[in-house]
C-alpha cells in the first residue's frame, strides 16, 4: 500500500503514521504466518478449491472429476477428494463503545478502535468481507467493506466513534446480532474491557450461537490495574451512575486488585474452554506490537 | 513558656477560657461538617464494593473514628492552649521562694576583665541561678542602671528567664541602686519567700547602700575581677569670640589604677586629631587639663584615650561646642570707618548699634541693655557707675579716669605691657605709634596694661557691676586702626567685658561621668543598710519540666499519632 492522504475527519486516532504502521504491520504479519496464510480465517467449507483437504466415499451422484483414480488404482477404493474451500470469510470487528471503555489515560478506546483498526486492515489485505459496528447504543453502520483500498472507509467511520453507550457488552452484542442480517458464518473480534454484570461471557457465546467464531479482546487501563486512590473517595460507575462512598485502605485495593485479575482470568478459562482467542491487552501498549503479538501467538491464524 | 510575655503578665482566666470554649466550638462544629468526599469515576463499580467488610461494620468503624479523631482534634487543642498558657508557670506556689534576678548593666559592667564582659559574666551567674531554682520557686527578672526594667514576669520556665536574661544589654548609665531595690520590692511584694538576687559589681555609692528594702532577703552575686581603668570623667569646651575657629576646652581624667600610670590623650574634631599629650597619673590621681587655642571648626570635640584598659566605655568622650552668645554693641561717636570695620570683623552674632556723638549721655543711660558701649572720642557728661564700657580718649571732667593735660607722641612701654590680660590677648602693639594722648591718673584698683614710662595709656577698671576700659588716646590719632591688633582689642575688650574672659573649663563641663563607674575595682562584700549582703553561690542545675513542657509534648505526640495513623492508613 503506497501512502494514502486521510482526510480531516479521520486525522485524530487516525493519521498518515497510523496508516503508515498498518502497512508495516501487514507485511510483518505476511512473514509471520509465510505463505499459506489466508486471511484471518480460513473457511472449512469443503469445496472447489485448490487444497486437499479429505477424502470420503463415493456414492452415486457424485462429480467424477473428484474422484481419486489413484487411490481406486491402487487400492481398488472409490473414494472422493474433497478441497478446502477457498472463500471470503465475514470478519465483524466489534468495538465496545460504551463509557466505561472511555476511561484510562489512555483510553482503552483509543486502543481498541486501532486494535480494531488493524485487524480490519490485515483482513481486508486478505480479501475478507470486514465490517465494523460498534456496539453502541444508537450505532451508526458501515456496510461491510471488501479489498484493501476501503481502509480508509473504515478509518473514517472508527474515528467518529465515542465511548457514549451505557448498556453493558452483552446486550449491546444480542442487539447486533439482532440487527444482523446474513447468516453466513464469520468471525467476530469483540474488543471490549468485559465489565458486565450480568457476565460478559454471554457475549460471547451468543456470537458462537449466531455461527461466528469469536476472538475476545480484553483491555483495561494500567490505573484500573494498580489504582492510585486511597483514603475516603466516592466511587461513581461512569455507566450506571451510581455512586458509593468508601475507605480505601491498602488492603480493600489489593482486594480489588485481587478480584479484577480474577474477572479477566474467569474470561480467559472461559475462551479456553470454548477454543476461542483471548487476549488481554493494557491501553498505553502500542498498538503495533499488540497486533504483531496477537499474531504471533496465534489463534488469529487458521 | 507561656503568653505572658506578650502582654507582661498572665493571661487572665476569663481569657483562657473563652478561647477554650470558643476554640473546642469551632472544632465540634467542623467535624460534624460532613466530610467532601474526592469523586472518584470508575469503569465498573462493582469491583469496589464490599471490598472492607460489611456495611454495618463499616459503619460501626467510621463512626467510632469520628468520635476518635474529635477526641483527638480536643485532645490536641487542649494540650496546646495549657501548654501555650502554662497556668503553672505563672502560678503562686506558697511552698516557693520568689526570686528578683536583678542584674546590674550599668557603664561598669562593661568591663572586660571577665571572660565576655562583667554582663557576661553576670548573664552566666544568673544562668546558674535559674537553673537550679527549685520547681516550687518562681523568678522574675530584671536589670538596672539608671532605672529599673522588668525583663521577665515571674516564671518558673527556664527558657522564658534564659531569653529574658539574655536580652539584658549594657548601657551607659550610673547605677541607681536604691531605685532597683525599690522596683524589687514593689514586684515581690505579697509573694511567698521574696528574695532578691543582686547580680552587680558592687560599684555603688555609700548614699546608695545606705537603706535595705524591708522584709526582702537580699544576696549578692560579685562578678568583676580587677580594677585595672583610667577614664575621661568630664570634657567641656567653647569658642573664643575673637576666633570662632578655635576652642578652649578642658579635660578632666582620673586614673583608678594601683600602680602610676601614662596615659596617652588624643582631642579630635571633625574626624581630625588636633591635639596629643600624655597625662603622667598617680594611683587614684584625678586631674583636669586646659586646652587653650584648639583648633576645631567641627560642632563637636572628642577625647580618646589612646592606651587600653579594662572599661572602653569611658576611654572616650565627646562634647558639643555652644555657638558663641549673641553680644549687643553700642558706638557713641562721629564717623569712624577703623572702629566700624573692626566690629564688623567679629561676624553676625555682634550686633551693632550706634549714636552720634551729642547723644554720649543717652549711650550711658542705655549701657545696661548692651554687652559693650564705645566711647568713641566723646564723654558723657557724668561719670559711669554701671555698665561695660570702653573708652577712647575721654576727656573732661566725667572722665572716669582724671586727665592731667596731654602727652605727645607716647612712646608705648614694652615692658609695661601686661600681656596676661583678656585685653590685651594676642594683641601686639610693640611698635605702634601714637601722635598724641591724654595724661590719665589711674584710681585705685585700676589695671594699668600699658603705658609710656609712667603715662597710663590702656587701662582696666572693675568694679561690681561696672567695667571700664580707656584707652588714653584717639586710635585715629595713632596707627593703631591699621593693625591687626586693633581688632582684636575691640574683639578682646568685648569678651573680658562679657565677663566672657577664659574659661575655666573642668567638671563643670559637658560630658561629666559618675566617677563610680569608671572605678572598676569589684566589690567582694556588700554593706547595704549597716549589713552585709551575703552571697549566693547558685546549686546544681535542676531538670525541670513544667505542665507546659508535658502538655505540648502530649500535643505534639498526638499530632504524630494523628499524622503515622493517617498515612499509615491504620485507621482505614
Amino acid at each position: 500500500m503506497t501512502a494514502v492522504a486521510l482526510p480531516d475527519a479521520g486525522a485524530r486516532r487516525f493519521d498518515e503514521r497510523f496508516l503508515r504502521k498498518l502497512e508495516t504491520l501487514e507485511l510483518a504479519i505476511r512473514r509471520a504466518s509465510g505463505a499459506q496464510a489466508r486471511g484471518i480465517r480460513r473457511s472449512r467449507r469443503v469445496g472447489a478449491g485448490l487444497e486437499l483437504a479429505d477424502h470420503r466415499d463415493y456414492v452415486p451422484g457424485d462429480d467424477l472429476r473428484y474422484l481419486d483414480w489413484n487411490l481406486y488404482g491402487r487400492l481398488d477404493r472409490r473414494a472422493l477428494r474433497l478441497f478446502e474451500e477457498d472463500e471470503d470469510v465475514a470478519v465483524d470487528v466489534l468495538v465496545d463503545a460504551s463509557r466505561s471503555m472511555g476511561t484510562g489515560a489512555p483510553s482503552k478506546l483509543d486502543l481498541a478502535l486501532q486494535v480494531g483498526a488493524a485487524l480490519a486492515y490485515v483482513a481486508l489485505a486478505h480479501l475478507d468481507r470486514v465490517a465494523v459496528p460498534p456496539l453502541a447504543d444508537e450505532p451508526a453502520s458501515l456496510p461491510p467493506q471488501r479489498g484493501k483500498n476501503r481502509i480508509l472507509s473504515i478509518l473514517r467511520f472508527l474515528d467518529q466513534t465515542r465511548a457514549e453507550g451505557a448498556q453493558p457488552v452483552s446486550a449491546a452484542v444480542r442487539a447486533f446480532l439482532g440487527r444482523r442480517s446474513s447468516r453466513r458464518r464469520g468471525v467476530a473480534v469483540l474488543i471490549s474491557d468485559f465489565y458486565d454484570p450480568a457476565g460478559a461471557r454471554a457475549a460471547l457465546d451468543l456470537l458462537r450461537g449466531h455461527r461466528l467464531s469469536p476472538i475476545a479482546i480484553q483491555l483495561t487501563a494500567p490505573d484500573e490495574l494498580a489504582p492510585a486512590w486511597r483514603g475516603d473517595v466516592r466511587v461513581r460507575d461512569v455507566e450506571t451512575g451510581e455512586a458509593h462512598d468508601l475507605t480505601l485502605s491498602p488492603a480493600a485495593v489489593e482486594a480489588y486488585v485481587r478480584r479484577l485479575s480474577a474477572l479477566r482470568r474467569e474470561l480467559e478459562a472461559h475462551c479456553r474452554e470454548r477454543g476461542f482467542p483471548c487476549f488481554t491487552l493494557v491501553s498505553d501498549q502500542p498498538v503495533e506490537s499488540v497486533v504483531l503479538r496477537m499474531f504471533r501467538t496465534g489463534g488469529l491464524l487458521g | 513558656m507561656g503568653f505572658g510575655w506578650l502582654i507582661s503578665g498572665a493571661i487572665p482566666g476569663t481569657v483562657v477560657a473563652a478561647v477554650a470554649v470558643a476554640a473546642g466550638a469551632a472544632i465540634v462544629a467542623l467535624h460534624f461538617v460532613r466530610l467532601r468526599r474526592r469523586e472518584v469515576p470508575v469503569p465498573f463499580a462493582a469491583l469496589w464494593l464490599g471490598l472492607a467488610g460489611t456495611a454495618a461494620s463499616l459503619r460501626r468503624s467510621r463512626r467510632l473514628r469520628h468520635w476518635l479523631a474529635l477526641a483527638l482534634a480536643l485532645g490536641i487543642f487542649a494540650g496546646l492552649l495549657i501548654g501555650a498558657v502554662d497556668p503553672h508557670g505563672a502560678r503562686v506556689d506558697p511552698t516557693g521562694r520568689s526570686w528578683v534576678i536583678l542584674i546590674d548593666r550599668s557603664t561598669s559592667m562593661s568591663a572586660t576583665d571577665e571572660p565576655g564582659s562583667r554582663l557576661e559574666a553576670a548573664r552566666r551567674r544568673a544562668r546558674a541561678l535559674v537553673a537550679s531554682l527549685a520547681p516550687a520557686d518562681r523568678a522574675l527578672v530584671a536589670s538596672f542602671a539608671g532605672e529599673a526594667l522588668a525583663e521577665s514576669a515571674f516564671e518558673a520556665d527556664s527558657g522564658t528567664l534564659d531569653g529574658a536574661i539574655g536580652r539584658v544589654m549594657a548601657t551607659d548609665e550610673a547605677a541607681d541602686l536604691p531605685r532597683a531595690l525599690a522596683f524589687a520590692a514593689a514586684v515581690l511584694h505579697g509573694r511567698p519567700r521574696p528574695t532578691v538576687a543582686l547580680i552587680s559589681d558592687g560599684g555603688f555609692s555609700p548614699d546608695a547602700l545606705r537603706q535595705a528594702p524591708p522584709g526582702i532577703e537580699l544576696r549578692h552575686l560579685p562578678v568583676g575581677r580587677r580594677g585595672e581603668n583610667v577614664g575621661i570623667l568630664a570634657l567641656g569646651a567653647r569658642r573664643v569670640p575673637a576666633d570662632p575657629g578655635v576652642l578652649d576646652a578642658g579635660l578632666t581624667v582620673q586614673s583608678f589604677r594601683t600602680a602610676p600610670a601614662q596615659v596617652p590623650v588624643e582631642i579630635s574634631s571633625g574626624g581630625a586629631v588636633v591635639e596629643r599629650l600624655t597625662l603622667a597619673l598617680a594611683p587614684g590621681e584625678r586631674r583636669s587639663v586646659a586646652l587653650p587655642d584648639l583648633f576645631a571648626p567641627g560642632a563637636r570635640i572628642e577625647a580618646r584615650l589612646a592606651a587600653p584598659d579594662d572599661l572602653a566605655a569611658d576611654d572616650r568622650a565627646a562634647a558639643q561646642v555652644p555657638p558663641l552668645p549673641r553680644r549687643r554693641v553700642l558706638r557713641v561717636g562721629d564717623a569712624d570707618l577703623y572702629l566700624d570695620g573692626a566690629l564688623l570683623s567679629l561676624g553676625p552674632a555682634v550686633t551693632v548699634d550706634r549714636l552720634p556723638g551729642s547723644a554720649a549721655d543717652r549711650g550711658l543711660q542705655v549701657a545696661a541693655e548692651y554687652d559693650l558701649v564705645i566711647f568713641d572720642g566723646v564723654t558723657p557728661s557724668r561719670l559711669p557707675a554701671a555698665g561695660r564700657l570702653l573708652y577712647f580718649d575721654p576727656r573732661g571732667p566725667a572722665s572716669p579716669l582724671a586727665a592731667r593735660g596731654r602727652l605727645r607722641d607716647p612712646v608705648l612701654d614694652p615692658a609695661g605691657l601686661r600681656r596676661d590680660h583678656a585685653l590685651l590677648r594676642h594683641v601686639d602693639l610693640g611698635d605702634v605709634n601714637i601722635a598724641e594722648a591724654g595724661r590719665l591718673t589711674p584710681a585705685a584698683g585700676d589695671t594699668v596694661l600699658a603705658g609710656s614710662f609712667g603715662a597710663p595709656l590702656i587701662v582696666a577698671r572693675e568694679r561690681p557691676g561696672l567695667r571700664v576700659a580707656v584707652l588714653a588716646f584717639d586710635p585715629r590719632r595713632s596707627d593703631l586702626p591699621l593693625r591687626p591688633a586693633f581688632p582684636l582689642l575691640i574683639a578682646n575688650a568685648l569678651t573680658w567685658a562679657a565677663r566672657d574672659g577664659r574659661p575655666a573649663p573642668g567638671p563643670a563641663g559637658e560630658a561629666v561621668r559618675d566617677p563610680r563607674e569608671s572605678d572598676t575595682a569589684p566589690v567582694a562584700t556588700l554593706q547595704v543598710g549597716g549589713h552585709t549582703v551575703p552571697h549566693l553561690e547558685p546549686g546544681p542545675p535542676r531538670r525541670r519540666f513544667g505542665i507546659a513542657v508535658w502538655a505540648a509534648g502530649l500535643a505534639v505526640l498526638l499530632l504524630l499519632l494523628e499524622w503515622v495513623s493517617y498515612h499509615r492508613r491504620w485507621t482505614a
